[in-house]
C-alpha cells in the first residue's frame, strides 16, 4: 500500500498483510506528531508527484535490499499531537535488510518527496524548514 | 495558450495556487513565475532575491519533473504545462 491520505491506518492490519512467504523480519517506522509546544500540525503535499515518488522509492528499496513487501502511508491535513504522520512497513528475509530498507525509505522521503509540514501554535504557525541539496540556506 | 502555476507551502499562502494564466508563445518559466509573483511583494521576495534571481533553495517542476533554477530562464512553457514552485520539502 502506497498512499497519501487524511485518514489514519490500521498498522496491525498492515503488519499482518506484510507477512509474505519467506518473511523473517518486519520493521515498522511510525513518525508521530511530537509535542514541540504546538497545538496541531498541518501537512500539505503535491499529491500527484508525491505519490509517484513514493512508488519509486518503494520500488528502489525492494530492489536494493531485496525487500519482500513495502507499505508507505503518509498522512496530510491537520493532525494533533501523538497522531501518526508516516507509517513505513517493510518485510524482508532477515533483519539487516529490513532495517536498512526502512532507513533508506525514510531518508529518501525526507530529502525529496514534495510534502511540507506547518506547526500550528497558539501564536500562529511556522513552516518546518526543509532539507535542500544545492545550498546552505534553509527555509520553509 | 494556457498554463497552470502551482505554489506550495509558504509560497501558496503568499501567492495562491492552481493559477491558470494566458501566456504568449515563447514565454520562459522564470518570466512566467515573476509575472505571477509580482502581485504580492512578500511572495516575490520569498522566491526571488534583490537581483531578481531565484533563491537557491527554490525548487521548480515542469509537468512533475524537476528543472534546475539555472535552466528556468531558457525553458519555454507550452500550452497545458503545469509549473510548480515550492520551498525545500519537509515530509516524513
Amino acid at each position: 500500500m502506497i498512499a497519501i491520505q487524511t485518514n489514519d491506518v490500521d498498522i496491525g492490519a498492515l503488519i499482518a498483510a506484510a507477512k509474505k512467504h519467506g518473511t523473517g523480519a518486519i520493521v515498522v517506522f511510525d513518525g508521530i506528531v511530537r509535542d514541540d509546544n504546538i497545538t496541531e500540525m498541518e501537512l500539505e503535499a503535491y499529491e500527484d508527484v508525491a505519490i509517484q515518488e513514493l512508488e519509486k522509492i518503494a520500488r528502489d528499496a525492494r530492489e536494493l535490499f531485496g525487500l519482500l513487501h513495502v507499505d508507505i502511508v503518509h498522512r496530510i491535513g491537520k493532525l494533533t499531537i501523538g497522531e501518526n504522520i508516516l507509517i513505513i512497513i517493510v518485510a524482508a528475509g532477515h533483519r539487516k535488510e529490513a532495517y536498512d530498507g526502512s532507513r533508506y525509505i525514510i531518508e529518501a522521503i525526507k530529502s525529496g518527496v514534495p510534502i511540507w509540514k506547518k506547526e500550528l501554535t497558539k501564536e500562529g504557525g511556522r513552516w518546518v524548514p526543509g532539507e535542500h541539496r544545492h545550498g546552505k540556506q534553509k527555509t520553509g | 495558450m494556457t498554463v497552470k502555476i502551482r505554489f506550495f507551502a509558504r509560497f501558496r499562502e503568499l501567492l495562491g495556487t492552481d493559477i491558470l494564466t494566458e501566456v504568449a508563445a515563447g514565454t520562459m518559466v522564470t518570466s512566467l513565475i515573476k509575472s505571477i509573483a509580482k502581485k504580492n511583494p512578500e511572495g516575490y521576495a520569498a522566491i526571488f532575491d534583490e537581483n531578481g534571481a531565484f533563491h537557491e533553495f527554490v525548487i521548480l517542476m515542469k509537468n512533475g519533473k524537476r528543472i534546475d533554477i539555472a535552466d528556468a530562464g531558457k525553458t519555454a512553457v507550452v500550452d497545458g504545462d503545469e509549473i510548480a514552485v515550492f520551498p525545500p520539502v519537509a515530509g516524513g
